[in-house]
């Protein structure tokens, strides 16, 4: 063996690493400052160690403790599946106490689920063995089957057991004798209704045609057939068109341009366009793309106002209107009405847009053409009934937007079971400016020119306020018919909107089923 | 042979026994705790079964679900301290009873889940996974002792380290030619009826080597450097079997797509080097590396992306990529903080259970479920002990090779545990691999086994002293590729 210039301490047979250290051996020093580091190293390297498995029991503390409550009540968790087929839901009621759907035995001992008709289905939904749930039954699942309130730390003898006593049952706020009048009113004709009250937010009709039977999907003998057969229906009727459905708005949208001109002072309920009244005869030029309006046999060489405009249903006084408050300012003023994003609410909702957003121009329009046409609700805008109720109800509720809720209650003697207030989502604009729109709309459904577009809207003995839309889907077919309104003006009950699927001109399909909609509301709750 | 091995042949080879009263007294409470569990898992099985039918039980039965199993899995740990007593050696007396805490509660798992999830047959018997389970944990404990009583010396490890490093490489190609491809990742090796993975096997030869190596060469890696202009760097050709390391990892990544042996080898890689040269720089270095070559996989391979898509929205396909991520992060919720008990959880999804591969890559989410967050965090414990132990025996090390090669050993445990469970647990994306001595399957129990035996060898106090270090002024002549002279 070659000497080593440094002895190694190593080298000597030491049992105990103390002995080691204690060594007399000269030169040692710079061999044992390394033979303690690694000492030193091994001890970081585990510190590093315990340090990655605190992590792991953060992570784990996350999932087991923290989301505990929402993964076990998760709708599709095979645990709550399980137990919905043994455990009886909790009862759903309309407004006025109506079953809508309860649950109850079979011979079997499993639970079954009753519904009490079809015109409900888009809004209770359904729940089935197979096919899970929907609608109300998927969002409020947990609390029907008894699942909400267990906490993490205990329920070691009933975690997932049926529990009766914690079971929950919902009060909505629906009519249910509105929404049969709202699915019979759109009859044949695919569409949607929503009615709302609009200083509440309380959802009191939300039709969706076609229809489908929710009992057929729950009972086991005949949900893959009727589920089936339902998926493979191309008239969609699995789709909740008053909340998922997004459609071209056509004129109903000018109500928003309306409300964002205003409230950013880019308008003035008595402003006027020069250019408006000789541009009538050919068409508002905008970027090489022309404009045209319809009522220039009524309307001559006036220049038009707000009221005016929205009487006649003026697309170039829009159209003007919306390029003065510019694209930023109508796509900010379109999210505080609830644009942009989905909106909260019991449902699933689709999200409303003002403009596909990816193009160069300001707010994310392709160009000023794109925006003018935004502006009267004919450009690359898709909107839900429900967002556009809630224009509506924004409107007659003085400019203040509440949130919109069809559960009114968690009733029963569980925990979590409460009433479910009015809520201010936010004041869109000033009650001034509100007013402004108000009278508008009237003069849209009971002035001298507007009835000739919105007839059948009026409600008899009742001051109506409303907008009639024609969403043109070019090529050929009918457009889809649009109304949005509200009654009385004054301290308004209800607000609505109606869609009907390639129905033809607003005035003539959708504006009298809002005004026979609205009459039995009052039929029902009293004139004011 | 070194000369001071040589001196000494049969130094081990006295029977004076040694009692080990601590060994003793931890296996005593594996026992009673896997007997307990057992029993409840056994009533809790046939009172799950008996809900479900609709019948009412008279009293609760506790019969375990496989008594044989587990009484033959408790005699074999037995008989196992009885073989280390009788051998005297002074080994670590911590390591067995917690190995076999983690193998009984594994056990326990595979008895619990449905026995045809793995079958195979021998001679007309046919074993479900429960006994397999049992047949593996014993050859694994046969492999423990046998380590722990008959390995005397390092030699044979520390002079053939090039040797080592060739046949894992090799082993590496055979996988690569040969090797067959399950859930996308090519991982198994068949010989005949019997399949194993390699790179479980690989994990131990990649310590060995890299023991070796840094043993040899760390005082010139932490010491030296070279300056390019203002930047300081190690002394590069000392780093490029480093960087040869880093190249395989990606390799595996790349052919055997094997994303989680990919991170234990590195991880582990990473680890030993800051252990040997005390240099952060280097660690730092690393996870450079580590970053930047995980940015290229995303962007170039499809599997890749794939995994870190689904890990970070399992939840945008709920019923196809994400199922099993999902299911098992319900598994965690459903557990709680203490459970829904041994045996009740797992509910069955129109017959088949949530979690596919709760016997192999997801044991954690049913130790979550069902012991709840208290048993998750125990079993992790069990985890940290080992690594521990390991530590502790490469503090106290005779020389650099023991204290590198038990530090290795150690971590290998604990970043594969960690990997594991972070990906179950949604920390980071999941990578399928096993979860030590939890985990259903052969090779990784061997592997397993290979390592707490190793350990135990390394942590023999009264052991022989290393062989004499090799000339340390040979180590400026380059890099030597064949056998080295004594």
């Amino acid at each position: 063996m070659t000497p080593e210039p440094t002895p190694e301490p190593t080298l000597q047979p030491t049992p105990e690493p103390a002995a080691e250290r204690s060594a007399p051996i000269r030169d040692v020093k710079v061999r044992k400052r390394r033979s303690r580091a690694i000492g030193a190293n091994v001890f970081r390297t585990g510190i590093a160690v315990a340090c990655a498995f605190s992590i792991l029991a953060v992570g784990a503390g996350w999932w087991q403790v923290l989301e505990a409550q929402n993964l076990s009540t998760a709708p599709d968790n095979p645990a709550v599946v399980a137990l919905a087929r043994r455990a009886l839901r909790g009862p759903i009621e309309d407004r006025n106490g109506q079953w809508l759907a309860r649950s109850a035995r079979d011979k079997n001992g499993e639970a079954t689920r009753e519904y009490r008709d079809d015109t409900i289905s888009h809004v209770v939904g359904y729940s089935s063995r197979k096919y899970g749930t929907s609608g109300l039954e998927r969002t409020y699942n947990a609390q029907l089957l008894g699942l909400a309130g267990a906490d993490p730390l205990g329920d070691l003898t009933a975690k997932f057991r049926d529990r009766p006593d914690r079971r929950l049952g919902l009060h909505l706020s629906l009519d249910l004798r509105l929404q049969r009048a709202a699915v019979r009113g759109l009859g044949s004709d695919k569409g949607a209704v929503v009615m709302l009250d609009p200083a509440t937010g309380e959802i009191l009709a939300l039709a969706s045609t076609p229809v489908y039977d929710a009992a057929a999907i729950a009972d086991p003998a005949t949900a893959t057939a009727t589920f089936e057969r339902l998926q493979a229906d191309g008239g969609r009727p699995l789709l909740p068109r008053a909340t998922l459905g997004r459609y071209v708005p056509g004129s109903v949208f000018k109500i928003v341009t309306g409300i964002a001109g205003l409230d950013t002072g880019a308008i003035l309920p008595s402003t006027t366009f020069p250019e408006q009244p000789p541009a009538e005869a050919k068409g508002l030029l905008v970027n090489g793309f022309r404009i045209k309006d319809g009522h220039h046999p009524q309307t001559g060489a006036t220049a038009l106002d707000m009221t005016g405009a929205t009487e006649v249903s003026c697309n170039i006084w829009y159209a003007l209107a919306g390029l003065q408050t510019g694209g930023t300012r109508l796509v900010s003023e379109a999210a505080k009405l609830g644009f942009g994003d989905a909106i909260p609410f019991d449902l699933p909702t689709a999200i409303s847009r003002v403009t596909s957003g990816d193009g160069p121009a300001p707010g994310g329009f392709t160009d000023d053409a794109e925006l003018a046409s935004a502006s009267f609700g004919q450009g690359e805008t898709f909107v839900t009934p429900l967002q556009m109720a809630l224009v509506a109800s924004t409107v007659a509720n003085d400019g203040v937007l509440m949130k919109p809720h069809v559960v009114t209650a968690l009733t029963g003697d569980g925990p979590g079971a409460r009433t479910i207030a009015p809520e201010t989502w936010r004041r869109v604009m000033s009650e001034d400016d509100a007013r402004a729109l108000q009278a508008a709309m009237q003069r849209a459904v009971e002035g001298r020119l507007g009835r000739q577009f919105t007839a059948g809207a009026k409600v008899p003995g009742v001051p109506t306020a409303g907008k009639s839309g024609t969403a043109e889907l070019g090529g050929k077919g009918e457009p889809h018919s649009w109304f949005i309104g509200f009654a009385p003006v004054e301290n308004p009950k209800v607000a609505i909107a109606v869609l009907v699927e390639r129905g033809g001109r607003g005035g003539e399909r959708a504006a009298p089923l809002a005004g026979s909609l609205m009459a039995r509301y009052f039929d029902l709750y009293g004139k004011p | 042979m070194s000369a001071v091995a040589q001196a000494r042949p049969l130094a081990g080879f006295r029977i004076r026994p040694r009692p080990r009263t601590t060994e003793l007294g931890l296996l005593a409470i594996v026992a009673v705790t896997l007997v307990v569990g057992a029993a409840s898992l056994g009533a809790t099985q046939q009172l799950r079964e008996a809900t479900e039918a609709g019948v009412t039980l008279k009293a609760l039965d506790f019969t375990p679900p496989d008594p044989q199993g587990l009484l033959v899995y408790l005699g074999a740990l037995l008989a196992v301290h009885v073989a280390f007593v009788l051998a005297g050696r002074r080994t670590d007396q911590v390591l067995l009873p917690t190995a076999a805490m983690l193998g009984g509660i594994g056990l326990l798992l595979m008895q619990r889940l449905p026995q045809d999830l793995v079958t195979q047959s021998f001679g007309g018997t046919q074993l479900g996974l429960g006994q397999l389970q049992l047949a593996w944990l014993l050859v694994a404990l046969t492999v423990v002792a046998t380590l722990a009583i008959a390995v005397r010396s390092d030699a044979w490890l520390r002079t053939y380290k090039y040797t080592w490093a060739a046949a894992g490489i090799g082993l590496l190609l055979l996988v690569f030619v040969f090797g067959s491809e399950s859930n996308g990742a090519r991982l198994s090796l068949s010989i005949g009826p019997v399949s194993g993975q390699p790179s479980e096997l690989l994990k131990v030869i990649l310590v060995v080597f890299l023991a070796g190596y840094l043993s040899e060469n760390r005082a010139l890696l932490a010491e030296e450097s070279t300056r390019i202009g203002p930047i300081t760097l190690p002394p590069l050709p000392y780093l490029a079997p480093m960087v040869a390391m880093w190249a395989i990892a990606l390799g595996i990544v790349v052919v055997q797509k094997d994303l989680g042996a990919a991170l234990l080898f590195f991880a582990v890689f990473l680890g030993l080097l800051y252990i040997a040269t005390g240099r952060p720089s280097y660690v730092v270095g690393g996870l450079i590396l580590f970053v930047a070559g995980a940015f290229v996989l995303y962007n170039l391979f499809g599997h890749v992306h794939a995994r870190v898509d689904n890990w970070l929205n399992p939840w945008a396909d709920p019923q196809g990529a994400g199922f099993q991520v999902v299911q098992a992060l319900y598994a965690f919720g459903r557990g709680g903080v203490l459970g829904v008990g041994l045996g009740a959880g797992l509910p069955l999804i129109g017959g088949h259970l949530p979690v596919p591969a709760v016997h192999t890559d997801y044991p954690l989410a049913a130790i979550g479920e069902e012991l709840g967050l208290i048993g998750l965090l125990a079993v992790l414990g069990l985890y940290l002990v080992l690594v521990s132990r390991g530590l502790r025996i490469a503090s106290a090390g005779h020389d650099e090779f023991r204290s590198l090669l038990a530090a290795g050993l150690a971590l290998v445990i604990g970043v594969q545990a960690f990997i594991i469970a972070a990906g179950n647990l949604k920390l980071i994306p999941l990578t399928g691999i096993t979860l030590p001595f939890i985990s259903y399957g052969g090779s990784s129990l061997l592997a397993n086994a290979l390592v707490v035996g190793l350990l135990l060898a390394l942590s023999d106090r009264g052991a022989e002293p290393p062989p004499a270090p090799r000339d340390r002024r040979r180590r400026f002549r380059g890099f030597r590729l064949g056998k080295v002279r004594a």
